[in-house]
């Protein structure tokens, strides 16, 4: 009797487990399928783009925009085509994977996958945002030390260190706000921490430093005033 | 493409039918001395080309000071008014705005329009804010044109320290490349014949910078390097109304720079197979010129060097190799202080390279050689603050001659980029 019993609740529960198997391995079976085929194609675009791209002259242009010195400072050391091609090719697996992922048809996964695409329009503008930002910022970094070198003034690495910072942070600050990452957080951080820089040079200009800025001042005023205009004609 | 003419400027066309001589003067808001320049040319027709069909264009940027009604109301009609002694043939007048982006090259365009219009056999340009011009530069300018010349090149006399782009960059660069000796390529007054105005007209730059800055450079440029005759009219000073001379250093040094380097990649097949230079013909009477001294900040000018030498190396190094960086920090720091020949030549082949493979944003890359070229400017006034007028023009010619030794330099940089 016993015996009976057992043996009817493992019949019952290997009937489930090969109903369930039957319903579910396919979809596991299609998920393997995409993301091997994902493998394979996000292989190809690698290889492609790799291929592809420097023959169109990216790099140079890279190089020209500040992309190239942008990475640099960032620690990536490759070639621009190259980090391209694997930001691609990763972000075609990626799209496997979700892909993937609503193959197995089951309510977590679905909803994960839907929530995934409303987002994914978000992660790219907010990646245009820095990657513009920080060419934005290298270019004006570099107009700003040549400029300064040009008039002779003695920080002009300080001076462009500064500008390539701010606008880093600010674009920085744009791209989190665009993903909605700690939204307020974010933007109160920004505008005390600014505030603050403002407010402690002010004080270390105007209170600390006030008899030395005065002297700088007085020294830079009496300079122009006292130094002749060249008379050399360059053209 | 056909230049655009106001209706009325066709209609004084279709009055006048054919010229002889052509002087157009591009204008804006110079009421202060074109009335001057106008009675030169006008004096300059009458004693030098007299019974010729003569006529002044003006060619205004939409002055708001009353240039053009001053150019209108000049009145010619007796001798005693330009002080001449022959009856005078009449002298007519053209006054028209110019259209195109705003600038001296448009101005051109439209005098170059009406010199082909009216079949000029010898025209010439004169800037409207010249103080030192006399009717003998209308001679000088038009007369090479009448003896089969197509483009006449301004000689000024100029005190040493005058025109240092000029003669560190565009004259021996341009004498490198193009093989003419042309001593002053941005003279900016010019004569030419009306073949070569008609020529200026087929070619496609009139909306691009050539047409805001870059005219004079071009003008020479294009006459040399297509091949016609040219030649240099000595025109004595060149006294114009005062501007200051340390205005925007770069942004002139961009300007100057750039309409040269880009040149070079319009003309590449025509200046890589050009060895050597010759001298081009010369017209009119060369004479020297007092050296009064002038205040020229020596130290600013090295001490800016000193500063690029260690700020921008990272710019630098997109046009030069690792051994000229070296060789610029040890320079900079040198005592006393001398930016030697071969390295400046180097320097500006590297940036040209540099330019044609874009580097860097152009104006960058060219904003960056403001340092370079203050040092070698320096170095020049050290070099020659004891020489004379001849002694200094030697020195300029050694430069010259080391462009042209290092032309071999330019090619590998120039090819190597032309296959990257």
């Amino acid at each position: 009797m016993q015996n009976d019993v057992m043996s009817d609740v493992i019949g019952k529960t290997l009937a489930g487990f090969r109903e369930e198997l039957a319903s579910f391995g396919p979809r596991l079976l299609a998920m393997l399928a995409i993301l091997a085929g994902g493998a394979v194609v996000a292989g190809a675009v690698r290889l492609l783009v790799k291929w592809l791209v420097p023959r169109m002259g990216f790099d140079r242009f890279a190089e020209r925009v500040g992309v190239t010195g942008a990475l640099r400072r960032g620690g990536v050391s490759g070639l621009p085509s190259n980090v391209l091609a694997i930001v691609l090719s990763w972000s075609v697996f990626g799209l496997f994977v979700l892909l993937g992922i609503g193959a197995l048809n089951i309510d977590y996964a679905r909803d994960l996958l839907s929530r995934a695409f409303v987002y994914l329009p978000q992660v790219l503008i907010a990646a245009a945002v820095l990657v513009l930002g920080l060419m934005a910022a290298d270019f004006l970094r570099r107009s700003v030390l040549i400029a300064a070198v040009n008039a002779g003034l003695p920080s002009a690495r300080l001076l462009a260190a500064l500008v390539h910072a701010f606008l880093v942070v600010l674009f920085s600050v744009m791209a989190l706000e665009h993903l909605g990452v700690g939204r307020q957080v974010i933007l109160i951080s920004f505008t005390i921490v600014l505030g603050g820089v403002v407010l402690a040079l002010a004080l270390a200009f105007g209170l600390a430093g006030r008899e030395l800025a005065g002297q700088a001042l007085e020294r830079l005023v009496r300079r122009r005033e006292e130094e002749p205009r060249d008379e050399l004609k360059h053209i | 493409m056909s230049v655009p003419l106001e209706p009325k400027v066709e209609e004084r066309l279709r009055e006048l039918g054919e010229v002889d001589l052509l002087v157009g003067i591009p204008s804006f808001n110079n009421a202060r001395t074109i009335g001057h320049v106008v009675r030169a040319a006008a004096a300059g027709f009458a004693k030098y080309f007299p019974g010729q069909k003569a006529v002044i264009v003006n060619s205004d940027g939409g002055s708001s000071d009353g240039t053009p009604q001053i150019v209108t109301e000049a009145d010619f009609s007796s001798p005693g008014r330009i002080l001449v002694s022959r009856p005078l043939t009449p002298v007519h007048k053209i006054v028209t705005p110019y259209h195109g982006p705003p600038g001296k090259g448009s101005a051109f365009r439209t005098i170059f329009a009406i010199a082909e219009r009216l079949k000029a056999r010898a025209c010439a340009v004169v800037d409207s804010d010249l103080r030192s011009i006399t009717p003998g530069w209308i001679e000088l300018l038009l007369g090479p044109v009448l003896e089969g010349f197509d483009f006449v090149a301004p000689l000024y006399l100029r005190h040493k320290y005058d025109g240092t782009i000029t003669n560190s960059i565009v004259y021996p660069l341009t004498r490198a490349l193009y093989g003419k000796e042309v001593r002053q390529p941005i003279g900016g007054d010019f004569g030419f014949s009306g073949r070569m105005a008609s020529h200026y007209l087929t070619k496609p730059v009139w909306e691009s910078d050539v047409a805001r800055f870059g005219i004079d450079i071009w003008m020479t440029t294009t006459a040399i390097a297509d091949g016609f005759q040219v030649c240099q009219s000595f025109l004595g000073a060149k006294i114009h109304d005062a501007k200051d001379p340390g205005a925007d250093l770069a942004g002139m040094l961009v300007q100057v720079v750039s309409s040269v380097f880009d040149l070079m990649e319009t003309y590449g097949e025509r200046w890589a197979p050009v060895a050597g230079s010759d001298e081009v013909p010369l017209f009119g009477f060369p004479h020297g010129v007092g050296l009064e001294p002038i205040h020229v900040n020596v130290e600013r000018m090295i001490g800016i060097l000193r500063q690029g030498a260690s700020d921008l190396r990272e710019v630098w190094e997109k046009a030069l190799t690792p051994e000229d960086l070296a060789a610029l920090a040890a320079v900079a720091e040198a005592t006393p202080f001398r930016f030697p020949d071969d390295l400046w030549v180097r320097v500006v082949y590297g940036f040209a390279a540099a330019y044609r493979r874009r580097s860097l944003p152009r104006d960058q890359l060219l904003r960056s050689l403001v340092p370079l070229y203050l040092g070698r400017t320096a170095s020049f006034v050290l070099q020659t603050a004891e020489s004379g007028a001849e002694d200094v023009e030697h020195v300029i010619r050694d430069l010259a001659d080391e462009y042209v030794r290092q032309k071999g330099y330019l090619l590998s940089l120039w090819n190597a980029n032309g296959n990257a």
